[in-house]
């Protein structure tokens, strides 16, 4: 986790890689290369040996090339917010940065499709979408900043994973390099084409770890005209869980259901004063998207089904900066649980959604008996959430504490039939548990998956399929 | 080493949600030159891992505008501009100092030669010794600029005392390297004008009420709006059509920007620039320090302006003044730069 000494690479090595890209698209200072040292997950640090920022598939292709005919390292990367150190480059080479591949390259409204280079921005393609009257549903917390190649890479997730799912359902096609230095195009713009093995669902969520992605085409929905947002209050997590499976029991797929435990709503309130119910032990945020009738009768279902449940207190929000309002207190979750320390640890497990309550009480009795400060929050639609762990960075005793207390977590997810990540992804910092959420086959499949695509193994080292 | 606030430098998170407000991310997508990579290579500095005078590290330290537009987005609170501040504190020590930078430091830190300059310019004459306020900051690049900028703010509040002595805040000093230096002339000016201090300059208002306290100091759109001095509204007039630019400071560092448009509101009618909160690339001497990725910084902006068709931009800085005039008439535009004191005593 510390970072390398340098110069593993030659300085012939770099000579090629300024003859395929030009001299001042790649950078070996000491300033660059601790910069890229990290991406947005904590107590991961390793430098590259050089950073390219390559301008076209063309040059993409040429890097790989020269890359695997020496066996130097290749880490793609988009904007470096993940939380998994996929972006780290743990075995030092090369980091190929997608910066410079940021055109928006198309949006068909009769197709209802767009075209992107990997560098575009998710907040951009949002946008772009939106001017076209269409929707780009995946919103990871991150979308301002994520490229759209680091979102296809880990399978980003997002508040609307319930209702609309997540990344891989919306990437039609892909362009992107192999190990080899070949460039291969994946599916395409057609709804149905079942010629050959699906290879844009294996390249989804593959972080880096097969091909460099170069280009890709993602699916885009009608918009939707009107939105609508309530609140509800509850003494235990266990009542939200039931207000929760009564929603879904009454055949409604809403588009927010997202949930906030007592430490968190503490933490917003003592950070933001947005007026949260302090004595709560949980909130719960719904709301849904559609036509006008249909989101009043969603949201009228749901407040039904809080009230039932033995909400405190349920108000829906009459217009959109009431709505607003209520999204506010999720946004700055994080926010406000980070100032509680120098430390803190963003992780992510999923559960089937039943089990949510009961994960959320047993991770409250983990964080208790390790002494860390957990609050949790997340998805509660889709059973995703996300325990967050706070602390002195400066104490190894402390972060040697919130290890601990993620490893339970890990085991306490996998015991109630849950993952060990539901949309962060794995990267270097899951690798050592992957073999406890997959079998032995499965993992021997991927690294021969891996070889296939990557014979010189030479493309995210020591990530998944290593 | 011992360069930065650890309780500072430690809050950050290194999300990365500052990348796209950054302005030298966007000329350069590289995450050296973003806010999280500078803290990265701060955090470098502090561990041993890269040289603070490595040249490629002393760039990133020149290269950012130091526009503080990473603040308001952080989820996590980092006050990057300090860090920015003790970062060249440090690193332009001595011959470290860019040699552009040191006359400006020089003539702001003995003041006989601005005094004399602006006098000969005739900015707002000082008022009387040991006047309770509120006071007028004579600032020092305003003095000799734009010395009508002190008259206009006097005429829309007779009551302001232009400050007597001298008129450089420190923020320069302390924007440029010598922290200690421009926090100790903040403090001399707040001993020696006493009560409020009133500042036609965003740099000066972030840096002052930084160091003297935010209730000591109030921008010139806030004095004008909390006293009442807003003109009543002209009817049957055609109102100019007025573009705004903030101040980085004024808007990043103090929260400052509402104001200026019920200000700029109620004698004309505003047009929002798309980038009217980015930098115009001034930045105190980056201007001077860096003109290349300046002009690349204003460029977009200028263009705005034109598409936008207005009779005058509106800045509430002095620096920012400078740039965008200067920007505007290069282009070729028939657009006016005006600091909003000379639009607000209707002398456009």
């Amino acid at each position: 986790m510390t970072g390398r000494t340098a110069g593993a690479v030659d300085e012939q090595v770099i000579d090629r890689l300024r003859d395929a890209v030009g001299a001042r698209w790649v950078r070996t200072d000491a300033a660059t290369r601790r910069a890229y040292a990290r991406d947005a997950t904590p107590l991961f640090d390793a430098e590259p040996d050089v950073v390219v920022q390559p301008g076209t598939t063309a040059e993409v292709a040429a890097v790989v090339r020269i890359a695997a005919a020496h066996g130097v390292p290749v880490v793609a990367r988009g904007a470096g917010t993940n939380l998994c150190a996929a972006t780290v480059a743990t075995h030092g080479g090369i980091v190929l940065s997608a910066t410079r591949m940021d055109r928006l390259l198309e949006v068909s409204e009769a197709e209802q499709l767009a075209v992107v280079q990997p560098g575009v921005t998710t907040t951009a393609l949002a946008t772009a979408a939106a001017a076209a009257g269409l929707l780009y549903p995946p919103d990871p917390g991150s979308r301002a900043v994520s490229t759209i190649g680091g979102n296809v890479a880990t399978c980003a997730g997002g508040l609307r994973g319930l209702k609309y799912g997540v990344t891989r359902n919306y990437v039609l096609g892909t362009e992107a390099v192999l190990g080899t230095g070949e460039i291969i195009r994946t599916g395409g713009r057609l709804v149905k084409d079942v010629a050959g093995y699906d290879l844009t669902r294996l390249l989804v969520g593959s972080e880096g770890t097969l091909a460099v992605l170069t280009e890709i085409t993602v699916a885009l929905v009608p918009a939707p005209p009107t939105a609508g947002y309530g609140v509800a209050y509850f003494d235990s997590l266990a009542d939200a869980g039931r207000a929760v499976a009564a929603v879904v029991g009454a055949g409604l797929v809403p588009a927010t259901l997202e949930f906030l435990d007592a430490t968190c709503i503490e933490a917003v309130e003592s950070h933001a004063g947005l007026g949260l119910d302090r004595g709560a032990g949980a909130l719960l945020l719904f709301g849904d998207d559609g036509a006008p009738a249909q989101v009043d009768a969603a949201l009228a279902t749901m407040v039904t089904a809080c009230r039932d449940a033995g909400a405190r207190a349920v108000t829906t929000a009459p217009d959109v900066a009431t709505a607003e309002d209520l999204l506010a207190a999720r946004r700055c979750t994080l926010p406000a649980l980070s100032r509680l320390g120098s430390l803190t640890v963003l992780e992510d497990v999923s559960v089937p959604r039943p089990r949510l309550a009961e994960a959320v009480a047993r991770i409250g009795d983990i964080a208790r008996g390790t002494g860390v400060r957990v609050g949790v929050f997340g998805h509660a639609g889709d059973g995703n959430l996300h325990p967050t762990a706070v602390a002195d960075g400066q104490d190894p005793a402390q972060v040697a504490a919130v290890h601990r207390t993620f490893e339970q977590i890990f085991q306490l997810a996998l015991d109630l039939g849950g993952t060990i990540t539901g949309e962060h992804g794995v990267g270097a910092a899951k690798l050592a548990w992957l073999p406890r959420r997959l079998d032995p086959a499965q993992l021997a499949l991927m690294r021969r998956l891996k070889a296939a695509f990557d014979p010189a193994g030479i493309l995210n080292p020591g990530k998944l399929g290593s | 080493m011992n360069v930065f606030d650890p309780e500072v430098l430690g809050r950050c998170m290194s999300c990365g949600f500052c990348l796209p407000a950054c302005p030298t991310y966007a000329l350069t997508g590289d995450e050296a030159s973003s806010p999280r990579g500078r803290i990265t290579l701060m955090r470098g500095i502090e561990d041993g891992t890269v040289s603070l005078f490595d040249p490629a590290v002393q760039e990133q330290a020149s290269m950012c505008l130091g526009c503080r537009a990473c603040e308001p987005v952080c989820p996590a609170g980092v006050s990057y501009g300090l860090l920015l501040e003790q970062w060249r504190d440090t690193a332009w020590r001595g011959r470290d100092t860019p040699w552009l930078v040191r006359p400006l430091l020089a003539l702001t830190r003995h003041d006989l030669v601005l005094r004399v300059l602006g006098r000969l310019r005739r900015h707002a004459r000082p008022g009387p010794r040991r006047h309770p306020g509120p006071h007028l900051l004579l600032g020092c690049v305003e003095r000799v600029l734009f010395p009508g900028v002190s008259r206009a703010a006097r005429a829309v509040d007779p009551d302001l005392q232009p400050g007597r002595g001298p008129g450089c805040c420190g923020a320069l000093h302390a924007h440029n390297g010598r922290l200690g230096e421009g926090e100790a002339m903040a403090r001399a000016l707040g001993d020696r004008l006493p009560g409020t201090i009133v500042t036609t300059s965003g740099g000066c208002a972030a840096h002052l009420a930084g160091v003297l306290g935010r209730d000591r100091v109030a921008e010139l759109s806030e004095w004008i709006v909390r006293r009442g001095l807003l003109p009543p509204a002209r009817t049957g007039q055609a109102r100019p059509r007025v573009a705004i630019q903030d101040s980085c400071h004024l808007r990043n560092g103090l929260g400052v920007s509402a104001t200026i448009r019920t200000a700029v509101g109620a004698v004309a009618e505003i047009v929002e620039l798309p980038s009217a909160r980015d930098c115009c690339g001034a930045a105190g001497t980056y201007s001077l320090l860096r003109p290349r990725e300046s002009a690349r910084i204003i460029a977009p902006k200028v263009r705005e302006i034109a598409d936008a068709g207005v009779d005058l931009v509106v800045t509430v800085n002095p620096g920012c003044q400078r740039q965008l005039r200067t920007a505007v008439r290069r282009a070729g535009l028939e657009v006016e730069v005006v600091h909003l004191a000379e639009l607000m005593a209707g002398q456009r």
